[in-house]
């Protein structure tokens, strides 16, 4: 028997638990080259913002030990552009499109995700909060309960379908900014944005990326991203948690799913294995017969904790 | 299109070339028939404490065989590690990758710029275009280095029929001084000949080939190399800025680009 891979969060059907992380994909139409992004779940875009945006200068990227540290700084076509030159691909593929966006203002979250309502094979939208807001100087939106809450309200108005808060790690409570987006009216989280960072070169004495601190990612933040998938779960948020940090095989999904995520998000594993989606899928239905269960959904917050 | 995977193939044959280069060529690869002069490949390494995947120029390649040769310099962690490989070895490819070379019209005269450890995608175009048919001497092979040990391969470039011009700046072999400098002269010599630049090496090298090529007029093409997380233009995290204002993605829009088109 094949195990049910299927979920459903917010309304939305997925065909199974595994979709692409923003700003690891593209817009698909690169790893569309290396696999059907059929078999995806859902791919979520790079951050759309208002205006076009080239990014910081090189380099933008620096290794770390079991990870990356990246600030590329939204390098993005807009959302005019993205309209009309990447909707009509993305509208083709056989998966559910969710669209990553950022503003530096509530105004610009607003606006975008208004002209992605128009836009019905956009399933839904993901806020990356992680910004900074230049109305109240430069403090992210991501980090005050108060802000998110606002921002989300404020989207709702205008996007009418799903709505994912994409919550960064970097604040004391994350339960709090979960309750926070939950009455904003978000109707999922994704736990968690990257972690801040820095490298520096011993030699030169210069940060390894030219935005000097950067957002870590890969397999050495898992451990921070289970704690605050685990965190989430057991606040008194009741929404559905798509979890993300250093996933790169079919175990490191699980361990996520039985800390209470319903689906992840593939980010900088893409990086060094393309394909890792199509291989976590099918070790995913090879680890639900082992265990003899029916069904992927059984596995959400089963973690038996001490 | 075929798509593009990573593959394990096995580690057919390692050269120590001496100086700190070696040659390592391993197959057989699947998608070998796609590869190019200009094109790299990203080797994954067998070790946790390595994350990326390390872009490596295409030094030669066996259609019949399927086997693919790279040619480097121990230079950093990743190049540590990659002549520890031993033939046998399995070794995990993604690629070939990027966008290559284009061919020279019939006509014209090819000036391959190499420098240090730029050498090796000039060695396949060069291969490549004599195993095609075009003639030999019309092929300047300019190769430049800081002393005659970085100069590496000589009879193999010599063997393939190629005008050879081995610069370095002791003059321990060849000529003395800059490369760009004798390949600016080459050009002079010859006003009334079409010339087409191929260039790979140290970023001041490319930037002496750019700015040699605007200034006589000459088309050509620069390979660049940069630091590369995924290699499929997924992670914007290779850019290199362009006159026109933007970025390009090395590994995706690269790593060969029209001269006067990159910021260098």
């Amino acid at each position: 028997m094949t195990p049910d891979l299927s979920v459903t969060i917010a309304g939305v059907s997925f065909k199974n638990p595994i979709l692409t992380a923003s700003g690891c994909c593209g817009y698909g139409e690169e790893l569309a080259g290396v696999f059907s992004l059929s078999k995806l779940g859902g791919l979520v875009t790079k951050s759309i913002t208002r205006e076009v945006r080239q990014g910081h200068p090189p380099p933008r990227t620096a290794e770390t030990g079991g990870g990356m540290l990246n600030a590329i700084g939204l390098a993005n076509v807009g959302i005019e552009r993205f309209i009309e030159e990447k909707i009509p691909f993305l509208e083709k593929q056989k998966t559910n499109i969710i669209v990553n966006v950022a503003g530096s203002k509530i105004s610009e979250y607003v606006e975008i995700c208004a002209r992605l309502n128009d836009q019905p094979r956009v399933d839904m939208v993901e806020l990356n909060i992680s910004c900074p807001n230049v109305d109240v100087g430069g403090i992210e939106f991501g980090t005050q309960p108060t802000l998110t809450e606002d921002t989300i309200r404020r989207v709702r108005q205008v996007f009418k379908r799903p709505i994912i808060a994409k919550l960064a790690p970097n604040v004391t409570d994350i339960s709090a900014i979960a309750q926070a987006a939950e009455q904003g009216g978000a109707d999922a989280l994704a736990v968690i944005n990257s972690v801040v960072g820095m490298v520096v070169d011993p030699h030169t004495w210069r940060p390894r990326i030219t935005n000097n601190k950067g957002g870590l990612t890969g397999p050495a933040i898992k451990p921070i991203a289970l704690a605050a998938v685990d965190r989430v779960y057991n606040s008194p948020c009741n929404l559905p948690i798509i979890g993300i940090g250093g996933i790169a095989t079919v175990d490191d999904m699980v361990e996520f799913l039985l800390c209470g995520a319903t689906a992840v998000q593939i980010g900088t594993a893409l990086f060094v294995e393309p394909d890792t989606p199509v291989k976590i899928e099918a070790g995913l239905k090879k680890y639900l017969r082992g265990k003899k269960m029916a069904s992927v959904r059984d596995l959400v917050g089963k973690v038996r904790k001490y | 299109m075929s798509k593009i995977n990573s593959e394990e193939t096995v580690v057919i044959r390692r050269r120590d070339l001496h100086n700190d280069y070696y040659s390592l060529t391993f197959g057989p690869l699947k998608g070998i028939s796609r590869c190019r002069p200009g094109h790299f490949i990203h080797v994954k390494l067998p070790t946790s404490d390595i994350f990326f995947r390390r872009a490596m120029s295409v030094a030669s390649v066996n259609p019949e065989s399927r086997e693919l040769e790279i040619i480097f310099k121990v230079f950093g962690r990743g190049t540590t590690r990659l002549a520890r490989f031993r033939s046998g070895d399995p070794i995990d490819v993604l690629g070939p990758l990027g966008v290559g070379f284009s061919k020279p019209k019939k006509r014209e005269r090819v000036i391959c710029v190499a420098g240090g450890i730029g050498f090796p995608p000039l060695l396949y175009l060069a291969t490549s275009l004599v195993a095609a048919g075009f003639d030999p001497k019309q092929i300047e092979f300019f190769y430049g280095g800081r002393s005659a040990p970085d100069i590496i391969e000589r009879q193999r470039i010599r063997k393939l029929g190629v005008n050879f011009h081995p610069v370095t700046e002791d003059g321990s072999v060849g000529k003395k001084g800059l490369v760009t400098h004798h390949v600016a002269e080459l050009i002079e010599a010859r006003p009334d000949e079409k010339v087409r630049l191929y260039a790979c090496g140290p970023e001041g090298m490319l930037r002496s080939t750019n700015q040699l090529g605007l200034d006589m007029g000459v088309p050509g093409e620069l390979a660049l190399e940069a630091p590369m997380p995924c290699g499929i233009g997924v992670c914007l995290g290779c850019v290199v800025p362009l006159t026109k204002g933007g970025y390009a993605r090395v590994c995706y829009d690269g790593p060969v680009f029209q001269i006067g088109e990159v910021a260098l």
